[in-house]
């Protein structure tokens, strides 16, 4: 061990040895599954006043004490297509609990398809405009379908990136329920 | 004629501070609005797309953003503030260059600290080099030398 | 029916490496030459296997055989022939089956070039190692990335297709295959590296050998990085063409060691010194060429051209743990040999520039690596997600860029060993003042970036050097020999190709360099919003837009503006900028068109299709010089080219003996290297 060379090479050694480890512990590690849940989550849920493809009107503050559920969509991802009979299962569902609001914000689409499309496939809840894409914004979506729920208190309680399933929906709209951690 | 290689030289020297100056030179009022706002945007991931800012981006959410840092920015809102909105709603990997600080003083602080190490001990090395009389090649070093040199010289 | 061919084909190969590592190693222990002789023939049964192999991917993309899942994934019957024919290198699989036919190419190269030297132990090594690469990478197709697997379920009617971002440009056929021939070419000289540690013998020898094989390596790479910069550019759509991506760093790594190696040979071959320093560059280049390959290919880091998740992570991980560890393991154990005989005489001199240049080489390495898996060492080591983006990048690596910009344009004009003032301020007068000049025309003209500035000035100190040493060198020769011109030009650089080649290619990175900061830092950027026959003014050009069709082919949607450029009266043409939905993706992809100019791009994008009321959104950018950036990869390809040509004295003296070269002090190629034009 006289040489500096083997000392450099073997301090070279450990660190490649470092970095090896910590590449191995992240094999099989999904990058993307981390999207899967929002950094909102636990925090107060962004407010909002957007216009509805109907006309009226829907702001966070009219919501306040009901359970919601915000699902963002638009008229041509198919991954929206994929979950569009999960939310009307579940609409059906809860539509006559006064507690329960959804509303589905359109994401990144014009406001003439997006009401065409929610007139013809019949989405019988509120469908909501966003047009400078602030709510979208606000909500820190990445993409669509991204769906969150809203405690009565203003909480967002559950998040979720891509289609949903009933079940999906029904856990989360549990979440409103129990006190967030 | 080596006189007039140093007033090349003086010459030379002159125009390059000039030009540095004049470039450096700090310019009166603050960066515009428009400045601010597409540095920051630029500072912050666009979460839809990979690897690009919000500044390259031609996505939605990018668009809301540079709409939203304009209108921060209008409302009076510093820098700080607004990459901290940003965190508060992405968290911490919206922003494309990490905080000198915790962990992320890593990324910062170790090549440069490795570059100037590095310079140090070369500026040093060459320096001892210089001082140390130069040394002649012994019998036995230039043995040594050809039997690592000549590899065809086997069978 | 063609799948187990393809097997077939895998296995032989496997096989083929198997032996001949097995031969050359019983014959290494009994030296026996006729085993060593014997051994070097498994590489024509490798390179057979692989070229079989290729062929029978190729043959069942051809004719669309979706039996093979790999063809059922990334190809479909619409697709064009020459994305059917790309297809082999447009997933994981088929670009390892890619790898490992130019693998078993470089290694044939080898076998050839050194037929007269096969019982030479040195070379009998390099080709053990070389044989263990490519059994490693037949293994990773046969066991974790086997690409002849069967579709579950029988052949669909009809195929995938390939990604769409990789269906809908040219570039596509060259890019990959570029940057394959650049990363596996430096298996060549760490091969031959890894041979001089276990032989002993690491003077000058296996640098000799592998020159020409490092210096086509180190060229297929800087054209494979240019170009997947360019498909960035014409394809994704942003107006840019590096964004810093975990990807593009993976193809910069082992470039960034592969220059640092390829500038520091040099010094070992004049001085005989750095030879642990080389040893280490070369295995730590081939590290970061498997390295770049685990993150792009393992799925550990999202990016844009990363390859669906596989399971070849642990695969690759383990590799580079073992290349990794008998590197390091073998300069640990010669360490006490390593010593180099030289020392460097004066810090201002050749060699010295040359270990700054390495430094910051080196700097610029660990800044592109420690950004990279930056994120990956946080979430491991405190579970937080970062990102890593360019505004980190290029606040560490402008600094480090420019550095090298000074010591590019004045190391050329340094001589070996130390050198007086005067003589320096005689060389260095004219490139300096050129570099002068640039500035105070830069800030005359409006520059008011530093960085800018000093780009300018330095790109010009450079360019001032290179001229003044062509036009030295020409005219010795015209006095001398009475030559016309271009006679003499020719008559130089083929007297010295390396010298001028590589200031040929030091003339490219100028242009690069150029390029990168006025790109970067003149643009224009605007959204306009048009309906059919208005019109929009962005920086001096009037773009119009003309109208829209709606395609559907398949599964994809595209809408495609048609936009006229205009600029001052004169009609730049049409263009088509598109936009195109795939039912599986969420976002809309779109497709840029550019009109490319010398001094300018107009790059044009379609932001949105047509509303209700006929008016789309059109991105326009006005992007500077971003034609030089290729025509500089151009320029540096071509210094490469004549930087490979034999030397003189080589050709002249045409020795089989070419090892001779290293143990002549005053040998060929590397004295030709230097050879002064003016008297010192």
């Amino acid at each position: 061990m006289k040489h500096p060379a083997r000392w450099i090479a073997l301090t070279v050694g450990a660190v490649v040895a470092a970095l090896a480890v910590v590449l191995a512990l992240q094999v099989g590690n999904d990058p993307r599954a981390e999207q899967n849940k929002s950094t909102l989550v636990g925090k107060r849920a962004p407010s909002f006043d957007l216009a509805t493809v109907s006309g009226g009107k829907v702001t966070a503050r009219g919501l306040e004490g009901k359970a919601v559920i915000v699902n963002f969509w638009n008229s041509w991802c198919i991954p929206c297509k994929q979950e569009e009979s999960a939310l009307k299962t579940f609409w059906s569902r809860h539509k006559d609990d006064p507690n329960v609001a959804m509303v589905g914000i359109v994401r990144d689409d014009t406001a003439g398809d997006a009401r065409r499309y929610a007139r013809n496939h019949g989405m019988n809840w509120t469908i909501a405009l966003d047009p400078g894409s602030q709510a979208a914004l606000d909500f820190a979506t990445r993409g669509q379908p991204e769906t969150y729920a809203i405690s009565p208190d203003g909480l967002i309680t559950g998040s979720q990136y891509g289609p949903v399933s009933v079940g999906n929906l029904e856990t989360m709209l549990a979440s409103t329920k129990s006190t967030p951690q | 004629m080596s006189l007039r290689r140093w007033w090349a030289w003086l010459a030379l020297g002159l125009v390059v501070v000039v030009a540095v100056a004049i470039t450096v030179w700090p310019r009166g009022g603050e960066r515009s609005d428009v400045q601010r706002a597409r540095d920051l945007a630029a500072e912050l991931k666009c979460p839809e797309c990979q690897g690009l800012s919000m500044g390259d981006s031609g996505s939605t959410t990018a668009r809301a953003a540079r709409a939203d840092i304009t209108r921060r920015i209008a409302h009076g809102e510093s820098d700080a503030q607004i990459r901290q909105a940003y965190v508060d709603r992405y968290g911490e990997s919206i922003l494309l260059k990490p905080e000198a600080k915790g962990i992320g003083l890593i990324v910062w602080a170790l090549p440069v600290g490795a570059l100037v190490a590095a310079a140090g001990g070369l500026v040093i090395a060459l320096r001892r080099w210089r001082r140390e009389p130069r040394l002649h090649p012994t019998d036995a070093d230039r043995r040594l030398v050809e039997s690592t040199r000549s590899p065809t010289d086997q069978p | 029916m063609t799948a187990p061919l393809g097997y077939l084909a895998l296995t032989v190969g496997m096989a083929g490496a198997i032996s001949g590592i097995s031969i050359l190693a019983v014959g290494l222990r009994r030296h026996d030459t006729r085993l060593l002789r014997l051994g070097r023939i498994a590489v024509f049964v490798v390179l057979g296997a692989a070229i079989a192999a290729v062929a029978v991917m190729e043959w069942a993309l051809i004719t669309h055989d979706f039996s093979i899942k790999y063809v059922a994934d990334n190809n479909a019957r619409s697709t064009p022939v020459l994305f059917t024919i790309t297809g082999l290198w447009a997933a994981l699989e088929g670009s390892i089956l890619l790898w490992v036919l130019i693998l078993a190419g470089y290694l044939t190269a080898v076998a050839v070039k050194f037929r007269a030297r096969a019982a030479d132990p040195l070379v009998a090594w390099a080709t053990v190692t070389g044989f263990a690469v490519a059994a490693f990478f037949f293994a990773l197709t046969l066991f974790a990335a086997n690409p002849f697997t069967l579709t579950p379920g029988g052949a669909p009617v009809d195929g995938q297709g390939p990604n769409p971002l990789l269906q809908n440009h040219p570039l596509m056929a060259f890019h990959p295959p570029m940057l394959y021939l650049g990363y596996v070419g430096f298996t060549v000289p760490f091969a031959f590296a890894i041979a001089a540690l276990v032989t002993g013998r690491f003077g000058e020898g296996w640098l000799a050998d592998t020159r020409r094989a490092t210096l086509v390596a180190w060229g297929f790479l800087t054209v494979g990085v240019i170009l997947g910069a360019w498909w960035s550019y014409e394809v994704l759509g942003w107006g840019g063409y590096w964004a810093w991506d975990p990807v593009e760093n993976a193809s910069l790594l082992p470039w960034l060691t592969g220059t640092a190696f390829i500038h520091s040979v040099i010094v070992q071959e004049r001085r005989g010194m750095l030879r642990v320093w080389n040893l280490s560059l070369i295995i730590a280049t081939f590290c970061l060429t498997i390295l770049g390959t685990f993150l792009t290919r393992s799925g550990v880091i999202d990016s844009v051209h990363a390859f669906t998740l596989s399971d070849i992570g642990p695969w690759l991980l383990t590799f580079l743990a073992v290349v990794a560890a008998v590197g390091i393991g073998l300069i640990a154990w010669r360490g006490d040999r390593l010593r180099a005989p030289g020392r460097i005489d004066s810090p201002v001199s050749r060699e010295s520039a040359f270990l700054f240049n390495n430094l910051l080489f080196a700097g610029l390495a660990l800044v592109v690596l420690l950004g990279t898996v930056f994120p990956l060492v946080a979430e491991a080591l405190q579970g937080r997600r970062l990102s890593v983006g360019e505004p980190y990048f290029d606040r560490m690596t402008v600094p480090l860029g420019l550095a090298l910009l000074f010591i590019m344009a004045a190391a050329p004009a340094l001589p070996w060993r130390a050198t007086s003032s005067d003589v320096l301020r005689r060389r260095l007068v004219f490139p300096a003042w050129a570099g002068g000049l640039a500035m105070l025309v830069a800030v005359v003209l409006g520059v008011r970036s530093l960085t800018m500035l000093l780009t300018f000035g330095l790109a010009a100190f450079a360019i001032g050097g290179i001229v003044r040493q062509f036009f030295i060198g020409v005219r010795a020769r015209l006095a001398a020999s009475g030559e016309r011109a271009p006679g003499a030009l020719t008559g130089m650089v083929r007297g010295n190709p390396r010298l001028y080649g590589g200031l040929v290619v030091h003339l490219g990175v100028v242009l690069i360099a150029v390029a990168l900061a006025a790109s970067s830092g003149y643009g224009a950027k605007r959204e306009v919003r048009l309906r059919i026959g208005q019109s929009a003014t962005v920086d001096g050009y009037r773009v119009t837009y003309l109208g829209s069709t709606r395609s559907v082919t398949g599964q994809k949607t595209t809408v495609k503006a048609r936009v006229r450029i205009e600029r001052g009266g004169d009609n730049l043409g049409t263009y088509a900028p598109a936009i195109s939905t795939f039912p599986n993706s969420t976002e809309g992809i779109g497709t840029p068109s550019v009109h490319t100019g010398a001094l300018r791009d107009v790059y044009l994008t379609l932001v949105s299709s047509p509303n209700q009321r006929g008016r789309v959104a059109i991105g326009v950018l006005v992007n500077p010089m971003v034609v030089w950036i290729w025509i500089g990869g151009g320029v540096m390809a071509l210094g490469t080219l004549i930087a490979l040509a034999p030397t003189v004295r080589a050709r002249l003296r045409r020795d089989p003996r070419r090892g001779r070269l290293a143990s002549d002090p005053d040998g060929g190629a590397v004295a030709a290297e230097v050879r002064e034009v003016e008297p010192v």
